[in-house]
């Protein structure tokens, strides 16, 4: 009897199983497929590359002064000639790249950061709290943002460009604040918080284990508008004089040093490769930024 | 509604205080004063009791509540005080200067207006179009340009190459045609458009998206199915509805287009609020500083005010709020 219910057992093939994808594998595979995104993260992945990699580029330094030979049109040892005091362009190009990027990626984060944050607090706490916190953000939003920021600046010393990343970051995080605050609104009457709630989660664990990670997505979209929209800043900044000053190489230090009126009309090879370098930034940022949001989206119908 | 409306401009005076007071504690946080630079004029002599003399006139010498006191109480009497720096009243200064970033802000928006909503209609009307799909990409474009480098190539190319257009100042001085209707709509193409393009490419695409959420609408299917033609439909019922969040953005931008301004303004020199803040907060000069504080914070707190309205014009569970 037991032979015969061995040889009756039937035998199923085991079935391979399917490894379930996670939502964030979900998203990226569906950003793959958005072409844009792609061509915009390609660009900006050269753009990142060929300015940390500056050395293999250009073999001379950015502050290496060389009055035998200023303002230079396009030769062959300069390929896109040189400024009032012999640096070479193309070098400060991808030298100012590193520092351009770097300021517009860190205040991003810095701004996302202060925002999520307060913005969190008030959405979650609710209440007179959010009033008030909201009242406040509401007289930063309404504070002329040219005046706050050369008042900043003539306060603290932003020479050094972290000070400036700072006061990049402060100006903007009421604008943050409020969208994240809007989200957190939003979330909190999601069937799962209430659930989590009603068992007897406590806040910090509700806001960190529940909210945060389905806020991500947004938040990363946010972010890199964020960062499209600094660069331009930092470059308008420069161009009046209020960001870094002009000897540290940057794209927007580049754009001052050749506003004037003879270098725009007869320097084109010195202006216009900083200005294509910011717009085409601004426009691969911008693309994934589109392609993060309709990847990450949970209603999108592709 | 009116109920609505006064409890908002009640709102509006805490607030402006507050930007105030934030303000002239900045400010006075700032080092160096307006006359300090004449200790290092050698030839001044005895610079530092005409140093005390000049800050005991303006005030300077007494406490930071005191001054701001005082500032509130001549403010209230249309007094705004007087220069340090150009030696004129405020009131007088600001006079000359905005009515230009009024008229280049004015311009800008009009444009603004005038291109990017029917643009939006109309990419909206043949979605996926031809048509749709390459002014989207032109508009995705012209967004992600900031107003600045718009300015500096519109300048290259018209003004240096081709010699169309001006690129400084207001109007042409010393000819005899200066001030002319002509005149000054040629040196205010090139500011108001490098203002105003990167907004067109950002309303387009609004426009654009509230008015597909529009169109699908059964009511417009009724009009068509009446027989309606195409151009009366999309002006007559998709745009009215459509319309109420483009103007509320539109208020909520008019203080961003002034802060805007001052870069713009800056590159084409063009003599208006931004060069006279920025110049006066670079040489301290205290009552220009408030004064300009004061008409960009009114500006900006005006914008809100206005797209407050529309939205509660539009959406009734605001008015009750």
């Amino acid at each position: 009897m037991a032979t015969a219910a061995e040889s009756n057992r039937v035998h199923v093939k085991s079935q391979k199983m399917i490894k379930p994808q996670s939502q964030f594998v979900l998203g990226l595979r569906r950003f793959a497929r958005n072409r844009l995104a792609l061509v915009g993260a390609i660009i900006l992945f050269i753009i990142v590359f060929v300015t940390v990699f500056a050395p293999l580029f250009t073999h001379y330094s950015p502050n290496a002064a060389n009055i035998m030979d200023t303002d230079a049109p396009p030769s062959p040892q300069h390929i896109f000639g040189t400024d009032d005091s012999g640096y070479d362009n193309l070098t400060r190009l991808l030298y100012g790249g590193r520092v351009d990027l770097t300021i517009a990626f860190v205040a991003a984060f810095m701004t996302m950061f202060l925002g999520t944050t307060y913005g969190a607090i008030s959405g979650y706490v609710g209440g007179w709290v959010d009033s008030l916190m909201m009242r406040f953000v509401d007289v930063m939003l309404n504070f002329p943002f040219i005046p706050f920021i050369i008042t900043l600046e003539a306060i603290t010393n932003t020479a050094n460009e972290w000070v400036l990343i700072a006061v990049v970051g402060f100006t903007a995080w009421p604008g943050a604040a409020r969208f994240m605050r809007g989200v957190f609104l939003q979330l909190r009457e999601q069937d799962y918080v209430i659930g989590a709630r009603t068992i007897g989660a406590r806040s910090s664990r509700l806001i960190f284990r529940h909210m945060l990670p389905n806020s991500l997505s947004v938040l990363v979209v946010l972010v890199s508008f964020s960062v499209a929209g600094f660069v331009g800043l930092n470059a308008g900044l420069s161009l009046i004089g209020l960001g870094l000053p002009i000897n540290v190489a940057s794209w927007g230090g580049l754009l001052a040093e050749h506003s004037n009126y003879l270098a725009l009309r007869t320097e084109p090879y010195a202006w216009i490769p900083p200005a294509a370098m910011i717009v085409l930034t601004i426009l691969s940022v911008n693309f994934m930024g589109d392609g993060l949001r309709d990847a990450f989206d949970p209603q999108a119908r592709v | 509604m009116t109920a609505y409306i006064v409890r908002r401009l009640l709102g509006l005076i805490p607030t402006l205080f507050i930007i105030t007071i934030i303000g002239f504690i900045m400010m006075h946080l700032m080092p160096g004063n307006a006359f300090q630079a004449l200790l290092f004029n050698p030839k001044i002599k005895n610079g530092a009791s005409l140093l005390k003399n000049l800050q005991d006139q303006n005030g300077l010498n007494l406490s930071w509540p005191q001054q701001y006191v005082n500032w509130i109480g001549q403010m209230a009497h249309g007094n705004l005080g007087n220069s340090f720096e150009y030696n004129q009243p405020v009131s007088q200064l600001i006079g000359e200067y905005l009515p230009n970033t009024l008229e280049l802000a004015l311009a800008a928006e009009i444009i603004i207006l005038i291109a990017g909503i029917p643009l939006g209609v109309f990419q909206a009307s043949k979605v996926n179009g031809k048509f749709d799909i390459s002014t989207s990409f032109f508009a995705i474009f012209l967004f992600s340009v900031p107003g600045f480098i718009f300015a500096l190539f519109l300048m290259f190319i018209f003004s240096f190459m081709l010699n169309w257009l001006p690129s400084i100042g207001t109007v042409t001085p010393g000819v005899s045609w200066s001030g002319d209707l002509g005149d000054r709509l040629s040196h205010l193409i090139l500011p108001a458009l490098s203002l105003s393009l990167p907004a067109i490419a950002g309303y387009s695409r609004l426009t654009r998206g509230n008015t597909l959420s529009v169109i699908v609408q059964d009511y417009v299917r009724t009009a068509r199915a009446k027989g309606l033609r195409q151009n009366k439909v999309l002006f007559r019922h998709v745009l009215r509805n459509s319309i109420i969040p483009i103007v509320t953005q539109f208020g909520f931008d008019i203080g961003g287009l002034f802060s805007g301004a001052v870069l713009i303004e800056e590159i084409f020199t063009w003599p208006g609020m931004g060069e006279l803040s920025v110049n006066a907060v670079l040489n301290r000069d205290y009552p220009l500083i408030l004064a300009t504080l004061m008409i960009f914070a009114v500006a900006v707190l005006i914008g809100n005010l206005i797209a407050d309205l529309f939205l509660a014009a539009a959406d009734p569970r605001i008015r009750y709020s």
